[in-house]
Parts: structure tokens; C-alpha cells; sequence
């Protein structure tokens, strides 16, 4: 059997474990272990299985994840998320879908604080449903908004999808972190035009909330203040090039425990509850990285890559043409795989290609990490909008993606954007490394 | 029988978890400890040694719990359309596949630990040998291997699923 027939064999193999429910690492590790075994021999594979698991662990870099996960479990068990709402709540609130658009810019403040989009829609759908129930807001505007907004926590810095990108394509996190800001403030700027947009012609669907006194108002985004500040540290010391991404990853944690402990809003257990909890999500993210090392390569010596490359330039379509045709695979394949491991599984495909193409690796990540964020909400398997529904119950998932067709087509329209202009994506990471 | 070997898993795993989640937070005080001194002129000696080894231990330390608590990530657009008996039987396979790659991982690392002995492997500043944690690593491999073994024995003799029960 050739390399390319043992190359196409493994592909389906995995893909066939996949839908018989075997975890995606699991499927990973089998198939590229079986695949270099077929392809180089036992010792070979072997080899790699000794060589990658220690050293991919001991990875400097990959500290970043725990590390960010720990600040957005801490920020979540300690109410931060809450102290973010209120202040865009007091702020806006009293407007006409004001109410959402607060949700929308709390999802925004506490994605800055949370690398994970679950964890963003989960906390604030807790924090913002019942408000906006109280005030008759149309449940779907309400959990479609939560659903969408809480996928900001993908693309706004920190962002687990950045820290896999950049480990997978060996790609500086920094830059991406910086890539990242401006889009995600783009998106949850279009994200609050189109609550608006939709509130203007149909008033009912989001009723103006209570007016709030002015000192009410300085009130509640004083007590957002020190939030406001660990986001400042921890994003703004990156970018001056005081912090490393892993440093501001501890110092962000570190700041986040502190104002927990000293507001006493956070108890040791909890601590301890919030570190579990991250060191399990690690290790769900690790176990896969790990497997991605051993199929990567699988997909080399086999020569998948090249034959993928091959059809591309068969399509003869352009860097451009190429880069819609990429990015429009994610987000089909972002309606049926879990987004982080469809990363891990297309990357090693594309990113040669479009390296091959000219293409900026940064700016193609933005766009990846969007596409993977409109997978987050796209049906069947939309993920955000499963925690929406098991925060509110009431809501059928039928109503709950229909409210989110509105956000999903202001991403399209924002990928569209950043598509159209790089420059968006690589300001930051320019004027800083450059 | 089983039984009393689910309760020794357990509190294995609640172990190992729990040294998972010191070198978490062992790591957050080392780093901001090395940038507090850095801001004084004095960054702490070793420090990226001691974040090194202990994301080692903090990566591996939680494997078992992630499986006890169902926390790998899969595909499950099609269980639905499966019969039960077939769901069932993919469980114990897949427990059982589990139990082997982390097995074959904690193997081969245990091959990387003989040649990091015999080449006094270690780190950088502190020396720490790296070893000991290649060693560490293999029983936190093991205990998660261990554990998906019990999970697909499990399944298949009395039909309890532990990750379900965690859940609810």
C-alpha cells in the first residue's frame, strides 16, 4: 500500500472512530500510532510515544493554559462576572434592548478575563437570563445574545482557541493575544448594533429597563473598577512587553484570587474547587495536544498535507480564493466537530498550504478562532447554546437558535470584515513586535 | 470485589487530582514571585525549572479524574440513532482502548526515565533530575490507565457507569 492510500485509510478510520464516539484523543493517538507503525515501522512509533508526551508537558509555554483557566474559574466562582454586568447594566441598561447590549459587553469584560467561551456564556447566562426575564424580554433575544456573546471569550485575549493555535503551528501567543483584541471589540460592537438594530424595529422584543441615578451608575462601575484593572495588567502588560503571555497568565490569576480573597467573595475551597477544576480542563486539552503530536506525523509521512496542497492548486483559486474556500470548510465542519478539535485536526492539513500561500499565519488565526466561535452557535452540536438551554430551561433549543441567526450572520459579515482587512487583525501585533 | 477496588481508585484519583491542583497554584506563586523580584532587579533563581516540572505533574496528575468525571471530548451526533446495546458495547471498548494508550504512554515514558538516569538528565539551573518527574508521570499514567480498566470492567460486569453518576 502506498503512503497517500495508508494516508486516505487512516483519515477515514479516524473519522469513523470519531462517530463511533471514541474521544477525539483517543481516536488520534490510535490512528497515528498505527499509521507511523504502518508507514516506518514499531520502533519509530514507539519513539515518538516516549519522545512527545514528556516533552510536549514540559513545555513552557503550555503553562498559559491552566493559568488562564484558573483566572476565569476564579473570576467566575467570585462574582466578577456579575460586578462586569451590573456596571454595563447601570450604565445602559435603561435603554431599549439595553439589557442585552449589557449582557453583551459584561460576556465582553468577562471574556477578557476567561479564555473559554463555555464558561462565558455559563456565568453570565446565570447572570444576565433572569434579569432580562424580569424585565419581558423575548427569550429568544435573551438567550440568543447570552449564546453569541459568550463567544467572545474565544477571540477576545485570553483565548484557549489562540494558545492551541499557537501551539499547534508553533506561531508567537503574544501576537495572536494582540491579533485578537481589536476583532473581538469589533465583533461585540456589531454584536450590540445588531440588539440594537432589532430592538428599533421591534420594540418588544427588549423593553427599556429602570433609569439608574447617576451615583448608582459610578457605583456600580467603581465596583467593576479592580476588574477592570487585572484586564489593564494583564492584557497592557503584554502588550508593553513587561509580561510574557505565561507571566500575565499568573499575574492575571494571582490578581483575580487576591481581590477574591481580600472582598471575600472567594473562600479557600472554592479556591481549591476553581484550581480542580482547571487542572481537569488541562488535562482534556493536554491529552489531545499530546494525540495531535503523534498524528501530525502520520499526515507528513503519509503525504496527506501534499495531496490537499495538490487539489488546492488544481483549483487553481488564489491565496484569496483558497483562504474563503479554508474558511468556509471551518464553518461547515464547525456545524458537526467540537470546535477545539477540529482545530487540532484540520491545522495540520491547512496551515502548510496557506504558509504556501503568503498568507499572514497570525491574521489566518483570527479568522480560524472566529470561524471556530460560529460553530459555537451553529446547529446541530452549537455548544454555547446547550449551556444557554441548562441555564435556561424553559426555552426550547429551537427558539434559542433562532436567536441566534441574527448574531451568526454579524459574524459572517465580521469574518467578512477582517477578511477584507488584515490590518484589523495585525495592528496591534505589528506596532508592538515590529 | 469491585467495589472495594472503586473506592481505592477513587481516593487515588482524588490524590492525584489534588497534587494536580498544588502545582497549579505552586505555579501561579513561583511566577509572580519571579516578577515581582524581576521588577526589583532580583528575578528568583530556578524559577522556570520549578514551572517546568510542576506543569509536568499538574498535566499528567489529573488524566484519571478527567476520565472519572467524563471529561474527554467526543462526537456524539450519532449516539442517539445507535441502539443501546451498541452504545454499550462502544463504552467498554473505548474504556478499554483508554486503558491502553495510557498504558503504552506510561511504558514508553518509563523508557525515557531509564535513559534520563542513565544520562543524568536535568534541568537547567536547579537541577533537578528529570527523572523523578518522568517517574511521577508514569504513576499518574498508570493511575488513569487503572482507572479506565475499571471503568470497561465496570461496564461490562454490572452495566455502572461512574462518569454518569458524577454527573447527576
Amino acid at each position: 500500500m502506498s503512503a497517500s492510500v495508508t494516508g486516505v485509510v487512516g483519515m477515514l478510520a479516524l473519522f469513523a472512530l470519531l462517530a463511533l464516539r471514541v474521544p477525539v484523543a483517543f481516536a488520534m493517538f490510535v490512528i497515528g500510532f498505527l499509521g507511523i507503525w504502518a508507514l516506518n515501522g514499531l520502533n519509530a512509533a514507539t519513539s515518538l510515544l516516549a519522545s512527545e508526551a514528556f516533552t510536549l508537558a514540559s513545555s513552557p509555554e503550555l503553562v498559559v493554559i491552566p493559568l488562564f483557566i484558573l483566572m476565569g474559574n476564579v473570576a467566575s466562582q467570585t462574582g466578577m462576572s456579575r460586578q462586569l454586568f451590573d456596571a454595563a447594566y447601570a450604565v445602559i441598561g435603561s435603554i431599549r434592548g439595553g439589557l442585552a447590549s449589557a449582557t453583551v459587553i459584561g460576556c465582553g469584560g468577562f471574556a477578557a478575563l476567561s479564555g473559554s467561551s463555555v464558561a462565558s456564556a455559563l456565568t453570565m447566562g446565570k447572570v444576565a437570563l433572569s434579569e432580562m426575564d424580569r424585565f419581558k424580554y423575548d427569550d429568544r433575544l435573551s438567550t440568543g445574545v447570552v449564546a453569541a456573546g459568550g463567544t467572545l471569550g474565544i477571540l477576545i485575549p485570553p483565548s484557549t482557541g489562540f494558545v492551541i493555535y499557537a501551539i499547534l503551528t508553533e506561531q508567537s501567543i503574544g501576537r495572536l493575544f494582540l491579533a485578537g483584541v481589536l476583532p473581538g471589540l469589533l465583533l461585540l460592537s456589531m454584536f450590540v448594533l445588531v440588539v440594537t438594530v432589532l430592538c428599533m424595529i421591534r420594540p418588544e422584543l427588549g423593553p427599556a429597563g429602570p433609569k439608574t441615578a447617576l451615583s448608582e451608575k459610578l457605583r456600580a462601575v467603581s465596583r467593576a473598577g479592580p476588574i477592570v484593572l487585572v484586564i489593564f495588567i494583564t492584557i497592557g502588560g503584554m502588550y508593553g512587553g513587561f509580561f510574557s503571555p505565561v507571566e500575565a497568565a499568573a499575574v492575571g490569576a494571582g490578581a483575580v484570587i487576591l481581590i477574591g480573597l481580600v472582598s471575600r467573595t472567594m473562600k479557600l475551597p472554592m479556591l481549591w474547587a476553581a484550581a480542580k477544576d482547571s487542572v481537569v480542563t488541562t488535562a482534556t486539552v493536554m491529552l489531545i495536544l499530546i494525540a495531535a503530536h503523534m498524528i501530525n506525523p502520520f499526515l507528513a509521512l503519509s503525504h496527506m498535507t501534499d495531496l490537499v496542497a495538490q487539489a488546492f492548486v488544481a483549483l487553481d483559486l488564489g491565496p484569496m480564493g483558497s483562504l474563503l474556500l479554508i474558511l468556509g470548510i471551518y464553518i461547515v465542519l464547525g456545524c458537526f466537530l467540537e470546535g477545539f478539535a477540529m482545530l487540532v485536526l484540520t491545522l495540520p492539513i491547512f496551515f502548510p498550504i496557506v504558509l504556501e500561500m503568503g498568507i499572514d499565519p497570525i491574521w489566518f488565526g483570527v479568522l480560524v478562532v472566529l470561524s471556530l466561535e460560529m460553530g459555537l452557535i451553529s446547529p446541530p452540536v452549537g455548544l454555547n447554546v446547550f449551556i444557554v438551554k441548562s441555564v435556561a430551561p424553559g426555552v426550547s433549543l429551537g427558539r434559542i437558535f433562532v436567536g441566534v441567526i441574527p448574531f451568526w450572520v454579524m459574524m459572517l459579515i465580521t469574518l467578512a470584515i477582517l477578511v477584507a482587512f488584515p490590518q484589523i487583525s495585525l495592528f496591534l501585533p505589528n506596532t508592538m513586535f515590529n | 470485589m469491585l467495589e472495594r477496588i472503586r473506592t481505592l481508585a477513587d481516593r487515588l484519583i482524588g490524590l492525584s487530582a489534588a497534587i494536580g491542583s498544588t502545582a497549579l497554584l505552586l505555579i501561579v506563586i513561583v511566577v509572580l514571585i519571579d516578577v515581582i523580584g524581576r521588577a526589583f532587579g532580583k528575578p528568583l533563581y530556578g524559577g522556570q525549572d520549578i514551572t517546568t516540572m510542576a506543569t509536568v505533574i499538574l498535566v499528567f496528575a489529573p488524566m484519571a479524574l478527567c476520565d472519572r468525571l467524563g471529561g474527554h471530548i467526543s462526537v456524539d451526533l450519532f449516539e442517539r440513532y445507535f441502539p443501546d446495546a451498541m452504545n454499550r458495547l462502544i463504552d467498554i471498548a473505548v474504556a478499554a482502548m483508554g486503558a491502553v494508550i495510557f498504558a503504552a504512554l506510561a511504558w514508553a515514558t518509563w523508557d525515557s526515565a531509564k535513559l534520563s538516569v542513565m544520562l543524568n538528565l536535568s534541568t537547567n539551573l536547579l537541577y533537578l533530575p528529570k527523572a523523578w518527574f518522568q517517574w511521577a508521570s508514569i504513576g499518574f499514567l498508570g493511575l488513569a490507565a487503572l482507572g479506565l480498566a475499571l471503568r470497561a470492567l465496570e461496564l461490562s460486569i454490572t452495566g455502572r457507569d461512574i462518569r454518569k453518576e458524577t454527573q447527576s
